[in-house]
């Protein structure tokens, strides 16, 4: 239904008194005359508008600065964040490193209570934030590990890659010598893109791109973990080298018995013992200088 | 329709915004609570909203932005409370033809007048007023309140039955 609002059209114009008394009668149109002309004395109270808007102006410049200002203090609190993160990013990101140096030899614990003795000029890198997800470290050197059960655990060298479970195992890798005698377990040695399984008592060899592989040792654990260097048909300069590093001491020798084959031991704790044992198979003589220094002849 | 300028973020255009509706504004806050500062007050706050979010306003719409604004300020920070509205009334132009006792009676008219008006229902008093103290035409008042003419029509109607029960009843 249609709503007639009469009055509203009639206050508005658009229809005449005759029309609208049709609705209501004349004492009531009086009255509403009546009311329409007081309300149009009505005033709204005075009310400036310049004056409210200067007062809005100093406001808004008041709030405006205040931006400024949390602006400001936004910044500060982004640079420290910043800082607290990037701060954050490099420490956790910097990897954890064990290093020896010449005639020295180290032990210590991975994060999940894997035991890794050092040989010798060495170095292991890893991420200890990571450590239970990706077990992996980069190894230069030699190391001995003797791995808690667990996740696959890696161990990265620049000649390739050697991968267990858990399990005790050595791995050296020198200049063109890559070593990987395993003792317990299962290894798996990943070099030139190939994978080789060795398992316990087993040893991977690779001097000078020749691969070797034997089953044949029975020690349970390397022998340079109690001090002492072993030797199977080892070319005579890794020999002199592994020497060399764990004395401290630079030998001379005649380049000619560089690649002679060498087998035997030398002990890690007397430097005499030690080179009597490499030197008198050769049939040579040393003399040991003051500065280190060890002729063979 | 308020401008044809559309960034309500320009300092000008605002500025003539300002002084433009603030008046309005400032009446119909005054017609919901009849308190003057409070009014005042609302203004303010009303257009500096308006201006943190002028990015948002729709051109053409403006004005009933603000008013929406406005009223939700209004509903926000104050329950409803018996309105006393105090107008002033200025006399009729003609006042040389009016007896004193004329005069007296129109005065108590005005005062019957007022506290009729203070007794609307909002939504009329807003409409009735808006008509007859800020000379809106009913088209205007159905834009700033976001309704139709017809309500409009329909506000201003039942507002003069209510104020006319009410005088004469009292």
């Amino acid at each position: 239904m249609e709503q007639n609002y009469f009055l509203a059209k009639w206050l508005n114009g658009e229809i005449h008194e005759e029309e609208l008394l049709k609705h209501i009668s004349e004492d009531e149109l009086r009255s509403y005359k009546k009311i329409i002309s007081a309300s149009n004395r009505l005033e709204a109270p005075e009310y400036n508008a310049e004056e409210a808007f200067t007062k809005l102006k100093s406001i808004q410049k008041k709030s405006n600065v205040r931006k400024l200002q949390f602006i400001r203090q936004f910044y500060k609190v982004a640079a420290v964040l910043t800082l607290f993160f990037a701060s954050y990013y490099f420490i956790s990101d910097t990897n954890t490193t064990y290093t020896t140096n010449l005639a020295e030899k180290t032990t210590f614990e991975l994060p999940d209570h894997s035991n890794v003795n050092l040989n010798a000029e060495s170095e292991i890198k890893f991420n200890p934030k990571n450590w239970k997800n990706n077990r992996e470290l980069n190894l230069k050197g030699e190391a001995y590990f003797k791995v808690e059960k667990g996740s696959k655990f890696t161990v990265q060298t620049n000649l390739g890659k050697v991968q267990v479970l858990g399990t005790q195992f050595n791995v050296a890798v020198r200049d063109h010598y890559f070593e990987v005698n395993c003792y317990e377990g299962l290894v798996s040695v990943t070099y030139n893109n190939e994978v080789i399984k060795i398992p316990a008592g087993s040893r991977f060899k690779m001097l000078n791109s020749n691969t070797e592989f034997t089953n044949e040792h029975v020690e349970i654990n390397p022998s340079w973990i109690k001090n002492n260097s072993n030797f199977k048909s080892m070319p005579y300069k890794f020999v002199i080298k592994e020497l060399e590093r764990q004395f401290n001491v630079s030998i001379k020798y005649d380049t000619k018995h560089e690649n002679t084959l060498f087998t035997g031991s030398f002990t890690h704790t007397n430097l005499e013992l030690a080179l009597q044992a490499i030197s008198i198979p050769l049939n040579l003589k040393f003399t040991i200088f003051s500065d280190k220094q060890v002729r063979l002849q | 329709m308020d401008k044809n300028n559309p960034g309500y973020c320009d300092e000008k255009t605002f500025s003539d915004f300002f002084l433009n509706h603030s008046k309005l504004l400032h009446n119909f806050i005054y017609y919901k609570c009849g308190n003057f500062d409070m009014a005042s007050d609302l203004v303010q706050d009303s257009f500096l909203k308006f201006w943190t979010n002028c990015s948002k306003v729709i051109p053409g719409k403006a004005k009933s932005f603000l008013f929406t604004i406005a009223n939700n300020l209004f509903l926000n920070e104050f329950s409803k409370s018996k309105v006393v509205l105090n107008f002033k009334s200025t006399l009729p132009k003609d006042v040389t033809n009016e007896s004193p006792e004329f005069l007296l009676e129109e005065k108590e008219f005005d005062a019957k007048l007022q506290n009729a008006i203070g007794n609307l229902t909002e939504a009329q008093r807003i409409a009735f007023l808006m008509n007859r103290i800020d000379g809106k035409k009913y088209r205007e008042i159905a834009e700033i309140l976001n309704i139709s003419v017809k309500a409009v029509e329909k506000r201003i109607h039942n507002a003069l039955v209510s104020l006319r029960k009410e005088i004469e009843n009292i």
